[in-house]
């Protein structure tokens, strides 16, 4: 393990802990906020991979990260944030229990799934050196957490927060695995951005989610 | 072949053009710019674009000319249609121009030679179609809406992760050089398998159709129409260009057969009418999806038969139930009776369309579902083909048992105040009509 | 050489009883002097245990044998766990042999399973609240114990925390790897737990804030004094784990006359982590009670997650 492997390593798991961060929070500006901290961490490492591989094409990508993502997005959520108070936050997240029941999830989905079917990977970029694809657990953890913060939450801005990181989870992955052409990535870059558009949309007419009687079975 | 690649260009960006005349006319430019559109479609049959950016068969071909016909169809029937709309939540011209770029982005996906720019596609699809559903806007159609948003944008993320795999293996993401390729891997084996996952949140396969009645029963009708005749076939596309690198049959067969019971299971127990029908077109979308899976000759053509004849039995089905919803107010099966009375033609239509998407003989579905289910039994999967058959029956009698009951009961003054409507819905329903008996021609003549 | 090493024992098992008391007294002057106080002495600790040894001990009407003698078996359990973990002599003692660092981590748990079960002895309701209290905490704060000592050992893929400790000295950059890093964030977040320091508990009079001292209500005299030392113990037992296992291995002699230097090198790092827990305990506000689940919950998903981490990670 060299000294740059485990940098990456520490960044991706400062980036699992913000996804984690995202899902203890009940205030909706904290998670707007964990999300940027989070593409910027991801740009971070994607500067990294691009000063190890010198590949220009991971400078292009870190800098849309950060325009996209990191501003954009969280410029568009937080415009969108009611004023009234009783919209500044979550109610009636018991937190300790999500989050065992989201390690009992991550633990499962991802461990069970990285070593059934990515433990064969091998990654071309220089985090492959040592033989084994394990630095791609984080983006998994990253994608099952997005998926968690989606079903475990109620709020339209939770479930728009736990989509953007899927979606970082698969930059992330892709970085990690063998960049996408930066073309197809700018474009999915934008597609997120105007589904946050337009969700945020959403946002101004319904805030939270419940089970309706006419939308059953 | 210049002209090829024109033509295609030409068939994604007309509708998109329309959106010009946005404050003036875009109604009219909509149905203008469908018609011119069509034509350029029949004359790309026989002057195809050459395989580089776009990648176009007579498969896709099929596809094509199914969005164009129902996208004419639709637009011409909102034209009526939104002037009934209580509160709207979009304004008529945005309707417009998003029901062409709903249009564009399906023709986008459908032609494009790349897997990445397809998801990009589909998810256009989601983004620009996610505010047609609040056009009719109540509470449930902005939960609806959310749902749809919120699961199938989640569960085509999984996509995207097949597509890296896929283009971790193969180097490249172009759909004719990876058809071509034949690799075979375990981590190919898992990329497909995810797509099943991501693109089969759009198709509405079993554990992940969710959003799928939802979005169908909120919707206003023309884009429900929308949703189930062409939105739907239009992942299930994406899904088979996936699914032919790698075919993971069993997987897939299973999935689909689950899909089927579980759909028609759902369907026996629907007390809105627009539901029902949503389940009748997951029950058919993964009747679809079982003879791509089967991959035999028999169920490929099988598949696009019934998707085909599906597209426009199911859009006749929408447009039948827009009409009663229109006339009546009701969305119950229960509160409707005497529509053989109070709405002939519209009552004539939804009997016609029932019958065609549950498979009833003279129409297309029917030879489609025959077809599909012949080339399962040649891959000898007898339990499949039982499970399937005993759901279909199933179906079949409790949409037609729910149909009829609403048609042949008790006399009920006319209320069919529109002409337009019920003739757009009497047309779309006859299309499948047509459809089987131009194949049983053709395959007598071929015989 | 086995003189030394019975040196080596009893040097190691009278510092770490005897001063144990001390770190909390040096943790409450300075705290004074942040506030501006001039603070207890930093042997206030030790006149409060010579106080209590003198008192009466009162023991309740409904209580029964395990109220009285548990506490003597919890000083027992202790001083056993003081002599099988490195806490002063970074070299195998007597009694090391007897367990590894799993077993540290269980006779941890048993100590404080018995505690509570005489603590429900004593058969009064405020206890049984205050038990009821610390079990709803407790147990979530046992599983991250466990798991972040599995979690620490599988660096060195065995339970001895002697080993661990002197891989860490000689291999600096593995204490940046992933399951060394967030095992030591959990179980630094648990000290502050075990130990009642302020986001989670504040010891003293007012019972709102009160989670392990719940426990004592019904002590007194003696018996008081001997659960009071016994936690000192504890909280110096799990410091030095952080300290010598987790946060600094460095530092520590071994070869025969100089590990006598061990004392003032421990009680350095001691100085240097109640500095931590001061700047810690004088800048957050107490958690409110429900919060310290969270709290637990928190450093549980951390050690459990970077514990399969590790597993994955070389």
């Amino acid at each position: 393990m060299n000294s740059v492997d485990t940098v990456v390593y520490l960044i991706s798991s400062l980036i699992a802990i913000s996804a984690f961060y995202i899902q203890g929070q009940e205030f909706i500006v904290s998670m707007i906020r964990g999300q940027s901290v989070q593409s910027v961490l991801i740009a971070v490492v994607a500067f990294i991979i691009g000063w190890q591989e010198r590949s220009y094409d991971f400078f292009i990508l870190g800098a849309l990260i950060i325009v996209l993502r990191a501003f954009l997005v969280n410029y568009f959520l937080q415009k969108r944030i009611p004023k009234e108070k009783v919209y500044l936050y979550e109610r009636k997240v018991s937190l300790s229990y999500l989050f065992l029941l989201d390690l009992i999830f991550i633990v499962i989905s991802v461990f069970i799934i990285y070593s059934i079917a990515f433990s064969g990977i091998v990654l071309h970029s220089f985090l492959g050196n040592s033989g084994n694809s394990a630095v791609l657990v984080f983006p998994l953890t990253l994608f099952f957490q997005g998926l968690f913060l989606i079903a475990s939450r109620r709020t339209t801005f939770t479930q728009i927060i736990g989509y953007v990181e899927e979606e970082n989870s698969l930059v992330l992955f892709a970085m990690f695995l063998l960049p996408i052409p930066i073309i197809i990535e700018a474009s999915v870059f934008l597609d997120v951005l105007a589904l946050v558009v337009i969700s945020s949309i959403v946002v101004l007419e319904k805030f939270t989610h419940e089970p309706v009687e006419e939308l059953r079975g | 072949m210049i002209l090829g690649q024109l033509l295609a260009v030409l068939i994604i960006l007309i509708p998109g053009a329309a959106g010009i005349l946005y404050r003036t006319g875009i109604k009219q430019a909509s149905i203008i710019g469908g018609s011119v559109d069509l034509a350029i479609a029949g004359i790309m049959y026989f002057i195809r674009p050459q395989v580089g950016f776009f990648f176009i068969q007579n498969s896709t071909m099929v596809f094509i000319v199914m969005v164009l016909a129902v996208y004419l169809l639709s637009t011409v029937y909102s034209t009526r249609y939104l002037k009934g709309v209580e509160v709207m939540g979009i304004s008529e011209p945005t309707y417009y121009l998003l029901l062409n770029l709903f249009t564009v982005s399906m023709l986008f996906s459908l032609e494009v030679n790349n897997y990445g720019l397809m998801w990009v596609g589909i998810e256009a699809t989601t983004i620009s179609s996610a505010l047609l559903l609040i056009t009719e806007k109540t509470e449930t159609s902005l939960e609806a809406t959310w749902r749809y948003i919120v699961i199938v944008s989640a569960g085509v993320t999984f996509a995207f992760i097949s597509i890296i795999l896929i283009y971790y293996i193969l180097g490249t993401l172009s759909v004719s050089a990876a058809i071509a390729s034949h690799v075979h891997s375990r981590i190919m084996v898992l990329a497909v398998s995810l797509a099943l996952i991501g693109f089969g949140t759009k198709v509405g396969v079993f554990p992940v159709h969710t959003w799928l009645p939802d979005a169908h029963s909120e919707a206003p009708s023309p884009v429900s129409a929308m949703f189930s005749g062409v939105l739907l076939p239009t992942a299930l596309y994406v899904l088979y260009r996936v699914y032919e690198i790698e075919p993971v049959r069993d997987l897939y067969v299973w999935f689909a057969v689950l899909s089927i019971v579980a759909a028609s299971i759902f369907l026996g127990y629907q007390v809105r009418y627009k539901r029902m029908f949503a389940y009748s077109t997951m029950e058919n979308m993964n009747l679809a999806l079982l003879g791509i899976a089967a991959g035999g000759p028999l169920g490929i053509t099988g598949a696009l038969l019934l998707l085909l004849s599906h597209s426009f039995g199911k859009a006749g089905a929408f447009y039948s139930s827009g009409n009663v919803l229109r006339f009546t107010g009701k969305k119950k099966i229960a509160e409707i009776s005497g529509m053989g009375t109070s709405m002939p033609y519209t009552s004539a239509s939804l009997l016609m369309s029932s019958l065609a998407v549950t498979g009833a003989p003279p129409f297309g579905t029917f030879f489609g579902e025959f077809l599909i289910l012949a080339d399962i039994l040649s891959l000898h999967m007898y339990a499949q083909f039982i499970i399937v058959i005993i759901s279909l029956a199933a179906a079949f009698i409790s949409m037609n048992y729910n149909v009829t009951g609403m048609i042949f009961s008790g006399n009920q003054p006319n209320v069919e105040r529109d002409r337009l409507m019920p003739a757009l819905s009497v047309l779309s329903a006859i299309l499948p009509l047509f459809i089987g008996i131009f194949y049983l021609v053709v395959y007598i003549e071929i015989l | 050489m086995d003189m030394i090493t019975l040196a080596e024992t009893l040097t190691q098992y009278f510092f770490v009883v005897l001063s144990a008391p001390l770190y909390a007294g040096i943790l409450a002057k300075l705290k004074g002097m942040v506030e501006s106080r001039q603070g207890p002495s930093i042997f206030q600790p030790y006149y409060d245990l010579w106080k209590l040894f003198r008192k009466v001990t009162i023991i309740p009407a409904g209580s029964g044998v395990f109220f009285k003698y548990i506490p003597y078996v919890i000083f027992g359990i202790y001083s056993l766990i003081a002599l099988i973990i490195p806490v002063l002599v970074p070299v195998p003692i007597y009694f090391t042999a007897s367990g590894d660092f799993l077993s540290g981590a269980i006779l941890f748990s048993l100590a404080a399973f018995l505690k509570t079960a005489a603590a429900m002895n004593s058969g009064s309701n405020y206890v049984a609240l205050g038990v009821s209290r610390s079990m709803s905490f407790n147990f979530l704060s046992e599983g991250t114990l466990i798991t972040v000592f599995i979690a620490v050992s599988l660096l060195t893929a065995t339970n001895n925390p002697y080993t661990t400790n002197a891989f860490l000295v000689s291999h600096s950059l593995e204490n940046l790897s992933l399951a060394h890093i967030f095992s030591t964030l959990a179980f630094f977040m648990l000290f502050f737990y075990e130990t009642g320091k302020i986001p989670l508990e504040s010891p003293g009079v007012q019972e709102l804030g009160m989670i392990d001292e719940g426990l004592n209500y019904e002590y007194s005299g003696k018996l008081l004094a001997i659960n009071r030392w016994s936690s000192y113990i504890k909280q110096y037992l799990l410091g030095s784990v952080l300290l010598n296992v987790f946060l600094l291995p460095w530092g520590l002699f071994s070869s025969s006359p100089y590990f006598l230097l061990d004392i003032p090198v421990m009680i350095a790092k001691w100085v240097l982590l109640i500095l931590i827990v001061l700047v810690v305990e004088t800048t957050l506000a107490k958690l409110r009670l429900f919060r310290v689940l969270d709290y637990l919950a928190t450093a549980f998903t951390f050690s459990i997650l970077f514990l399969i981490f590790a597993e994955v990670i070389p």
